[in-house]
């Protein structure tokens, strides 16, 4: 019994101890666990948590600065898409005004045609000539020429050549004193007119009585009006002059 | 003095064992709940050294200080204000006081074990 008592007394524990004790217990418990914690943040962040506010700072700023960049990104490749529109664009712009320009060629007469049309020959009278006669009789004029070409135009000729001779806008035919001028060249019978465009049209118009070839086959011209599958037209060779004619805008 | 010091081992040993993840967000509060946690500790020592060591008021400042200065590190972050600086520092010098005095009366209580208490009997 003394051992034990003694050994009571030896083992007595005083209460601050035992509430130290415990306080301890709780203490290192805590300490060991914020220990662990913040080691297992460094570990995984590389950051230790005091850090972490001005992290999570600094990551909105970047998150709010890529919000931005990649707006600009959008932007930049609008601009980019534009600016190929923009070449496209430049290329058909080009390739439309070359067939622009080709329409304009082709209405201008600067460009060789074929086509269905209307062949149409005229040729002097071979009745000989009796002394005492006037010569105009025989001969061709240029209104003759004028007023076939005009009636081909009007009946729907698209393209119209006199012996080769495109026939323009400002194409004059003239006589000077027994040869006609067309586009200032001399142009001498029989005169070939190869008109490209509606053959029923331009052949029914200008074999109508009371027409041109009517009054021409009416004082014995050989008149030839026929039809054709393919005319070729040539281009007009000649110059243009605009010294008086200035553009209006 | 065995005993306290078992007592933290077995804290220790308990951490260890039950591996309890804090939230991110919550580490700050539990950091300063452990410097209220070691200011009470040294506190409570000191009271002992000094003979004046009272157990309710030991327990009930351990946990009432560790859960004040969690509650007021959240208040700080509600209110916008880096409180926890506060306690920190306050904690902080407290500690440092009562490691201060800890030291100071071990020192006194060693010279008084080495010097007789019969003071009077060296001298003769």
């Amino acid at each position: 019994m003394k051992v034990g008592e003694s050994a009571l007394r030896t083992v007595r524990i005083a209460r601050w101890q035992l509430a130290l004790a415990l306080v301890f217990v709780v203490a290192g418990f805590l300490v060991v666990t914020q220990v662990r914690n913040e080691l297992l943040i460094r570990q995984q962040l590389q950051v230790p948590s005091q850090r972490l506010e001005e992290l999570a700072f600094v990551l909105r700023e970047q998150e709010r600065r890529r919000e931005g960049l990649e707006q600009q990104i959008v932007a930049l490749r609008d601009q980019v898409r534009a600016y190929e529109q923009g070449t496209v664009q430049g290329r058909t712009i080009l390739a439309a005004l070359g067939a622009q320009l080709e329409q304009l060629r082709l209405r201008a007469g600067l460009v060789a045609v074929a086509g269905p049309g209307l062949f149409v020959e005229l040729k002097d009278s071979p009745a000989p000539l009796r002394p005492g006669d006037d010569p105009n009789t025989v001969i061709v004029h240029y209104t003759d020429l004028q007023a076939v070409t005009n009636e081909l135009f009007a009946s729907g000729a698209e393209a119209l050549a006199i012996n080769g001779e495109r026939v323009v806008a400002t194409t004059g035919l003239n006589c000077v004193g027994t040869t006609i001028l067309c586009n200032l060249k001399r142009i001498a019978p029989p005169y070939r007119i190869e008109a490209v465009g509606p053959p029923d049209a331009m052949l029914a118009y200008v074999q109508r009585p009371g027409g041109a070839l009517d009054a021409l086959r009416a004082f014995g011209f050989p008149v030839k009006a026929v039809k054709a599958e393919r005319l070729t037209v040539p281009a007009y060779r000649g110059s243009y002059r605009f010294t008086f004619a200035k553009p209006t805008p | 003095m065995w005993l306290p010091i078992l007592g933290l081992l077995a804290g220790i040993i308990l951490g260890f064992l039950f591996s309890v993840e804090i939230p991110l967000a919550l580490v700050k509060y539990s950091a300063i709940a452990i410097l209220a946690a070691m200011d009470t500790i040294l506190g409570g020592v000191r009271a002992q050294l000094e003979g004046r060591f009272d157990l309710s008021i030991f327990v009930s400042g351990f946990f009432a200080n560790t859960l004040f200065a969690a509650l007021l590190t959240a208040i700080g972050d509600l209110l916008g204000v880096d409180i926890y600086l506060g306690a920190v520092i306050a904690f902080s010098i407290r500690i440092f006081g009562n490691v201060g005095f800890i030291r100071r009366d071990l020192l006194e209580d060693y010279w008084q074990s080495r010097q007789p208490v019969g003071s009077k009997e060296g001298l003769r």
